[in-house]
């Protein structure tokens, strides 16, 4: 089965936290836990960018690689889930997660975490399937149910991506072609009118 | 506009003093030092953009995800981060320390610590095979005399047993992955490792306390002097001279310190993992957690020393802890000049112990 | 496993596992209840259920019922005027999922964080849930009766005594089309214009203005049809915070048509982030920087000559005024150098079609009126007017804030911008069935003021804006254009912090005899002031509790369903106004051809009430029935075009945009693109206007050689009426009944539609076919002239750029200009403070604050300071600040230290409410109804200012000191 991964497209991404909230929305995710957030570079300043960020479910996962209890697992589809029974909330993948995608849902005395919660790529965790056990520990299966991440799905811009990685690869590709292209094919682009002013202000990279 | 991260520069209080004690360690335990060269090979999550590369057309979220990459994020080189999300650190989109603490722990801190942990442990077999159990040389006199009071037994007993719970948790911890999940499973060890954490978790700051009084409760008599670089010097009287020495050899209060200041480091580096409301960044937590376990696994090690002295190496050792009693012609042979003293004060065999 | 790309993908309901979702809405029941009470993620444990507020004891016994079957619900995102498809996943009437439409034609599955966030409403632990009235201090429960039957009475005690001018009618751009139309005819039938809402204080300078120049004063084209952009200039707009789905057809442009995105602000916002260029204004000169640009195209020749020629009126005048903004003195007053000015010029230019976007940064403004004319004008130069891809995209606020203008719940007008004159008022006494003069005989007697010598009737007097209530309160008697001041206040669904003087608001508030508010929350209204008694809270059901039309920015009407049925004891919106209306003794008035069933107006017959009546701005083709077939549809209506291409809404344009003529029963398509001659008026093409008369000073003001596809006059011709089809010998295409309903009407108040239906065979537009007009000779300033803000930091330019003189009577209110202007303030205050939004939250935020989601992200009211500022004045990012204005407020807010505005401007955001200077005003909600975030409102600081026609108020330039708290 094909592997799936978010991408999130910077030229599009306008930092409005949709992706945020659906993920509130379909997950129930309680106050303080973000399995999904937006991050933006230079906020405020010429070349502001932002990027929509939760667990990449990497091939190698640095988090399965740290856990104590070996409490992760990849799926078939290349998403890296993990079991709550096992989880013991230490913390180390949270060390280790490049994205800081591992949340935890207390911060008390004695290094009381919780069990860790991350995105689930909307693909539940190693309870039964469309259970109720499943969704109180993990939240929703969407791929279960043939739909994918709520996130992605209702991003305002399309800007994050989500989904079979060569598709979300191939759109992504075609949209960084057709920027190009329209930029070739205008022949009176903006960068021309505009007398002198500094390339950074535009950001557009792809010109 | 975005998230005000009003809290997110309080790193200072917690680092300078995690520095400072990661370079007491650092000299304290050269022996343990591992090529700390942190592999600064990066394996993110893997982003497909071959495709645009093969194109030679510039994909700008791949170009911005290596420029963040590629800078750190302390403010100074202008590339500034923000988030909405409020937990401490969301603001960084790539935790470059993450893959160096990966690096670290499973390259380097599970292997060097078994093989040390191994290592101490066959050598101390190797040296109880040659040197064979040291007797009392001139038997035993069936005089007792008092070395260590109820009290200092039992902070002594206390801190011991704490230890031991706290090390074999905490290499649960460290080694379980490796050596107990390919036999139990994950799911029976995840039950046990629970368990585990939680008890490390309550108990280390006990230990912690009780370290503290272990200090003043032996610190007397535990002071080094010339006596003792003597004793060094002969080895401990190991290879048949005799070496001097008095309450506590050099040994013993070699151990004493070092028990002291790893304990102190240990302590204080699980204290900041064991209380994470004081605003520590995950940087903080990840150098706590590197210092904790190389101190850990360290006084673990020399430990295996103080408890093969105290216990299989030596005849008449043990029963002192046990009972607060020693024999009298073991303390002429190996606390000669604490004997002495005591004859001087008149104290014999019977009388009180100098508590 | 299916896996399909993220868009064009269809969900198919079969896929969803019964039996799991069923458990999904008990889990989820669970873990709101944990939340934020003891913020455990995973515990698990099912003995929460103490725990449980009223609202969620009723959604846990559903879900504990018999497993039903999930119902699908259509319904309209209830935030901002995109309009973007909901789908809501109900099961057992509880709200247990949120779907992408994913072939919704506006969003595409797309949504902010609001949007996004919706099915919290199922939640609503924050809702105000029973009627409540303040006694003693302390807020107490009462029953609905009671509580409509006490306030009717103070109602009626206080008409009896100051007359009904004296009770103020707050509506609000939440209602739906059917309920914002009853509450204007509420109003009516209570016998007065005072009653008004937000429309006033977010786009009334541009319905004005835009309405003034070309016909209607309403977004030309739509969000969709940016797609044919070739150029997109954005002033005073956001649309990456405040319309976030429309950056989605923005970015289709810049992407596909290469098209620049210009960005004229004074904040480097988000969308600015994202354009090509970015011109960064003082606030207050947006007159300058258009004149600016405007001097560049017509000094280059690059105006649209032949499209000025035939559709514009006035355009020598504006090239005069353009000529007095040189690149110098542009820089000289905006602060932006000529290479930029010309650089977006060029752009605009060369990039034709191009769209022009602007929202409140443009219209909030004592000029505002003036900005809005110029925007126009730089279209109207360019040709961009009636083209697809370009045309005046006013991106509207509230989701039904185009809605309610158009069903005039404005003190100004009858619904359909009918106004408030004589034949208006006959035009709807006919169309409600009643008779003019006991509807006259509900006014007051007398007469507030004169036109020439005579005097007018107080029916045909404007009344109070929303904008100025609280002088309606405190201003002495013997100023005012009425008869006594306001004694109460109806809130019925309005923020109290999206409006200026916070303090004076106060004030107001406390003199009233009576407060009532009529809400899903208990607003700011409840807390605010330091009454204690005369409170009613009223709890009022949201849009997502009923069902009705809604109207979103591009004048398209969508259909929503309901979606549960009203949390807690609240009622909707039209429920509460039947209840009132018959204690009121109005009722069998009001809903004379309306059926009321269990008290609850039958919102159909509502609408088709509608349709009978506003066919002025086209109104009157969209009967239930075609928009909850188009919502069935929705799939089918092309994302660019917004034309359903088979199906079963053939060739119709989705929502069936205003104007669509004439009877449903001629099945007007829509138009989708205002004054497009391209295509027939039949097919939704137009001709701009004829609503100034035919010439002026031996002018001819319609159209020359310019007239729509097929149109059988192929010249200009003026507004449909009557005698003009006798004229044309067209009257005989009139059916028998048709021409009996016509004969002396024109096409606004023939009933029938025939004038429309015949005007319409025969190619031409119903209201004629003129020019537009760049000099709007009613208006203070005819040619749009900038004028300096009244509290500004630049006197050198005060003598040049004056503003108005003091206006003794103006909307019945004194209205002061110059006498604020004269005194400088920019020693002690010298920064300009000015507001606008955040992504989260939604107008005055007593909604979105009090959803979790949406609050977690944004937990601290703040002002944006730049680092220069903040280090003369020794403030750092995070320090606690006071924000001190020149009328004496001040509000205690966090410091950010940010580039993204210029030295010497502060921005704060206007959602925040509940904190009072500096004051936290949690304890005074009623229990268990306060939001979730708190914080100094904005507008407590924010000062006098008004705009000279619509008085629209000034919340963009002001003038503030800021001092570490």
């Amino acid at each position: 089965m094909a592997n799936v991964k978010f991408y999130c497209d910077s030229e599009r991404c306008i930092e409005c936290n949709g992706c945020v909230t659906a993920c509130k929305n379909e997950n129930d995710i309680p106050w303080g836990i973000n399995r999904r957030r937006v991050v933006t570079i230079k906020d405020g300043e010429p070349g502001e960018r932002s990027l929509s960020v939760a667990c990449m479910h990497c091939s190698d996962a640095p988090c399965a690689a740290v856990c104590p209890v070996d409490c992760f697992y990849t799926t078939d589809n290349g998403i890296v889930l993990h079991n709550k029974d096992t989880c013991i909330g230490c913390g180390y993948c949270s060390y280790a997660c490049p994205f800081g995608a591992p949340q935890f849902p207390e911060s008390g005395a004695f290094a009381s975490k919780g069990k860790m919660d991350k995105c689930t790529f909307c693909a539940g965790g190693p309870e039964e399937t469309g259970s109720a056990e499943e969704y109180k520990k993990y939240g929703a299966n969407r791929l279960a149910e043939g739909k994918l991440p709520l996130c992605a799905e209702m991003c305002a811009t399309k800007a994050l991506l989500a989904g079979d990685a060569n598709i979300v690869s191939d759109i992504y590709r075609k949209r960084v072609i057709k920027r190009s292209m329209s930029n070739l094919a205008s022949n009176v682009g903006i960068q021309k009118s505009l007398l002198g002013s500094s390339p950074d202000l535009t950001g557009k990279v792809t010109k | 506009m975005n998230a005000m991260k009003w809290s997110s520069k309080n790193i200072s209080f917690f680092n300078v003093k995690l520095s400072l004690f990661a370079y007491v360690l650092i000299t304290l335990f050269a022996l343990l030092s591992f090529s700390s060269t942190f592999a600064a090979e990066e394996k993110l999550g893997n982003i497909n953009n071959t495709v645009n590369q093969q194109l030679g057309i510039k994909s700008p979220a791949t170009d911005l995800w290596r420029a963040v990459r590629q800078r750190k994020f302390d403010g100074s080189e202008g590339l500034s981060s923000t988030t909405q999300a409020n937990s401490l650190g969301a603001n960084e989109l790539i935790n470059v320390k993450g893959q160096e603490w990966r690096n670290f722990r499973m390259g380097q801190l599970v292997p060097y610590a078994a093989y040390l942990l191994v290592g101490v442990l066959l050598a101390l077999v190797l040296f109880r095979l040659i040197r064979g159990k040291i007797k009392i040389k001139a038997g035993r006199s069936g005089k007792k005399i008092l070395r260590f009071s109820p009290f200092q037994r039992f902070v002594h007993w206390s801190v011991a047993i704490l230890f031991v719970v706290l090390g074999i948790t905490g290499t649960l911890l460290t080694f379980g992955k490796s050596g107990l999940i390919p036999i139990i499973g994950s799911s029976a060890f995840g039950t046990i490792a629970g368990f585990g954490k939680l008890l490390h978790d309550y108990l280390g700051p006990v230990f912690g306390i009780m370290l503290l009084i272990m200090l003043f409760t032996f610190i007397k008599g535990n002071f080094a002097n010339l006596t003792d670089m003597k004793w060094f010097l002969k080895g401990g009287g190991m290879f048949g001279n005799h070496a001097s020495a008095g309450r506590y050899n050099g040994g013993e209060k070699a151990w004493f310190w070092l028990a002291i200041l790893a304990g102190a480091v240990i302590v204080v580096s699980g204290v900041i993992l064991d209380f994470p409301y004081f605003n520590q960044t995950r940087d903080d937590l990840q150098l706590s957690h590197l210092v904790h376990a190389v101190a850990g696994i360290a006084l673990l090690a020399a430990s295996f020393g103080h408890i093969f002295m105290g216990t299989v190496a030596m005849e008449g050792a043990y029963e002192a802890m046990k009972t607060g009693y020693c024999d009298e012609n073991w303390a002429k042979e190996h606390h000669d000049l604490w004997y002495a003293d005591l004859q001087k004060q008149g104290t014999t065999a019977s009388s009180d112990a100098d508590t | 496993m299916k896996l399909t790309k993220t868009s064009n993908k269809v969900i198919d309901s079969s896929l969803i596992d019964k039996k799991g979702s069923v458990q999904k809405a008990a889990g989820e029941a669970l873990s709101r209840r944990q939340f934020l009470r003891n913020s455990t993620l995973m515990a698990g444990g099912a003995a929460l259920a103490t725990t449980l507020s009223p609202g969620m004891m009723k959604k846990a016994e559903a879900v504990g019922e018999a497993k039903g079957s999930i119902k699908r619900v259509k319904t309209i995102c209830t935030h901002c005027s995109v309009g973007c498809g909901v789908i809501a996943e109900v099961e057992n009437g509880v709200w247990t999922g949120q779907e992408p439409a994913l072939d919704h034609p506006f969003n595409k599955g797309a949504h902010c964080a609001k949007g996004a966030a919706i099915r919290e409403h199922g939640h609503g632990e924050r809702r105000l849930k029973h009627p409540t009235k303040l006694v003693n201090g302390k807020w107490k429960k009462v029953s609905w009766d009671q509580a409509i039957n006490e306030i009717g009475d103070k109602l009626l005690s206080i008409r009896k005594e100051s007359g009904p001018d004296s009770v103020y009618w707050l509506g609000s751009a939440k209602h739906n089309n059917e309920q914002a139309y009853l509450f204007r005819k509420m109003a009516a039938m209570w016998g007065t214009n005072n009653v008004d809402h937000q429309a006033r204080i977010c786009h009334s300078t541009t319905v004005a203005g835009v309405a003034n120049t070309w016909g209607y004063g309403a977004m030309t084209n739509s969000y969709n049809d940016i797609h044919n952009s070739k150029s997109i200039l954005l002033i005073g707009s956001n649309p990456a915070e405040a319309h976030p789905v429309a950056l989605l057809h923005i970015m289709k442009a810049k992407e596909e048509n290469n098209a620049p995105i210009i960005v004229i602000d004074p904040r480097f916002t988000r969308t600015a982030a994202h354009a090509d260029h970015f011109l960064q204004i003082r606030p207050g000169t947006d007159v300058p920087i258009i004149w600016g640009m405007l001097w560049h195209i017509f000094k280059n020749g690059w105006e649209d000559k032949s499209f000025i020629k035939q559709r514009v009126y006035g355009m020598e005048e504006v090239r005069q005024e353009v000529a007095k903004w040189d690149p110098a003195e542009v820089e000289r007053v905006t602060g932006v150098p000529e290479q930029k000015v010309k650089g977006a010029a060029k752009a605009m230019a060369q990039n034709r079609p191009g769209t022009f976007i602007w929202c409140m940064g443009g219209t909030q403004h004592t000029i505002g009126n003036n900005n809005t004319r110029a925007y126009c004008t730089f279209q109207l130069a360019l040709g961009n007017m009636g083209v697809a891809g370009g045309g005046a995209n006013i991106f509207r606020g509230h989701d039904n804030v185009q809605g309610a203008t158009d069903l005039g719940v404005l003190a100004n007008t009858l619904p359909g911008y009918y106004g408030l004159k004589p034949g208006s008022w006959k035009h709807w006494a006919g169309v409600w069935d009643l008779d003019y003069e006991w509807v006259k005989g509900q006014f007051d007697t007398g007469s507030y003021e004169k036109k020439g010598d005579k005097d007018v009737h107080v029916m045909n007097t404007k009344g109070i804006p929303v904008s100025r209530w609280i002088d309606g309160v405190l201003e002495d008697k013997k100023n005012m254009g009425q008869k006594d001041n306001l004694r109460a206040m109806i809130f019925w669904g309005h923020a109290p912090n999206s409006q200026t003087r916070g303090a004076e608001m106060k004030k107001a508030m406390e003199k009233l005899d009576m407060m009532v508010i009529v809400d899903p929350y208990p607003t700011v209204s409840a807390v605010m002031s330091d009454r204690k008694d005369g409170v009613y809270l009223l709890p009022a059901a949201t849009q997502l509790e009923t069902y009705g039309s809604v109207t979103a920015s591009n004048r398209s009407f969508q259909w929503r369903d309901k979606v549960i049925e009203p949390l807690f004891e609240s009622l909707p919106d039209h429920t509460i106004m039947y209840k009132l209306a018959k204690k009121l003794g109005i009722a069998d008035q009001m809903f004379k051809h309306i059926e009321v069933k269990n008290e609850e107006p039958v919102i159909e017959d509502v609408l088709r009430e509608i349709n009978h009546g506003m066919w002025t701005i086209g109104y009157t083709g969209q009967s239930p029935e075609r928009l909850k077939k188009q919502q069935e549809n929705w799939g089918d209506f092309d994302f660019t075009s917004l034309k359903a291409e088979g199906g079963a809404c053939d060739g119709e344009f989705y929502g069936l945009p205003w104007p669509c003529w004439g009877t449903p029963e001629m099945k007007h398509p829509g138009t989708p693109n205002l004054y497009d001659g391209s295509t027939s008026v039949a097919a939704g093409g137009l001709t701009f206007r004829a609503r100034f008369g035919v010439e002026r000073n031996g002018t001819n003001l319609l159209a020359e050689g310019f007239y729509s596809a097929g149109s059988e006059i192929k010249d200009g011709y003026p507004e449909f009426k009557a005698d003009l089809l006798k004229k044309l010998g067209w009257w005989d295409d009139l059916t028998a009944d048709e021409k009996k309903a016509a004969e002396g009407k024109n096409w606004k108040t023939d009933l029938s539609g025939g004038i429309q239906r015949v005007a319409i065979k025969h190619g031409c537009a119903p209201f004629g076919n003129a020019k537009a007009r760049v000099n709007v000779w009613t208006f203070p300033d005819p040619i749009p002239i900038h004028r300096e803000p009244l509290y500004t930091s630049r006197r050198d330019l005060v003598a040049k750029y004056p503003t108005y003189e003091d206006r003794k009577s103006f909307w019945r209110l004194p209205t002061r200009y110059g006498s604020i202007q004269a005194k400088d303030y920019s020693k002690d205050f010298p920064i300009i403070l000015t507001s606008g939004r955040l992504v989260e939250y939604e107008g005055g935020g007593d909604e979105t604050r009090s959803n979790p989601w949406l609050a977690e992200l944004q937990q601290d009211m703040f002002v944006e300071i730049h680092p220069r500022d903040a280090n003369n004045a020794g403030i750092r990012d995070g320090n606690d600040v006071w924000v001190e204005t020149p009328e004496g407020s001040k509000i205690k807010v966090k410091a950010m230290v940010t580039r993204r505005v210029d030295s010497g401007v502060a921005f704060a955001p206007f959602h925040f409410g509940g904190h009072f200077q500096g004051k936290d005003l949690r304890n005074k909600y009623p229990e268990g109804s306060d939001p979730v975030i708190l914080g100094e409102a904005v507008n407590t600081a924010m000062t006098y200012g008004y705009d000279s026609v619509t008085q629209m108020q000034e919340t963009k330039c002001s003038l503030c000191k800021i001092t570490k708290a």
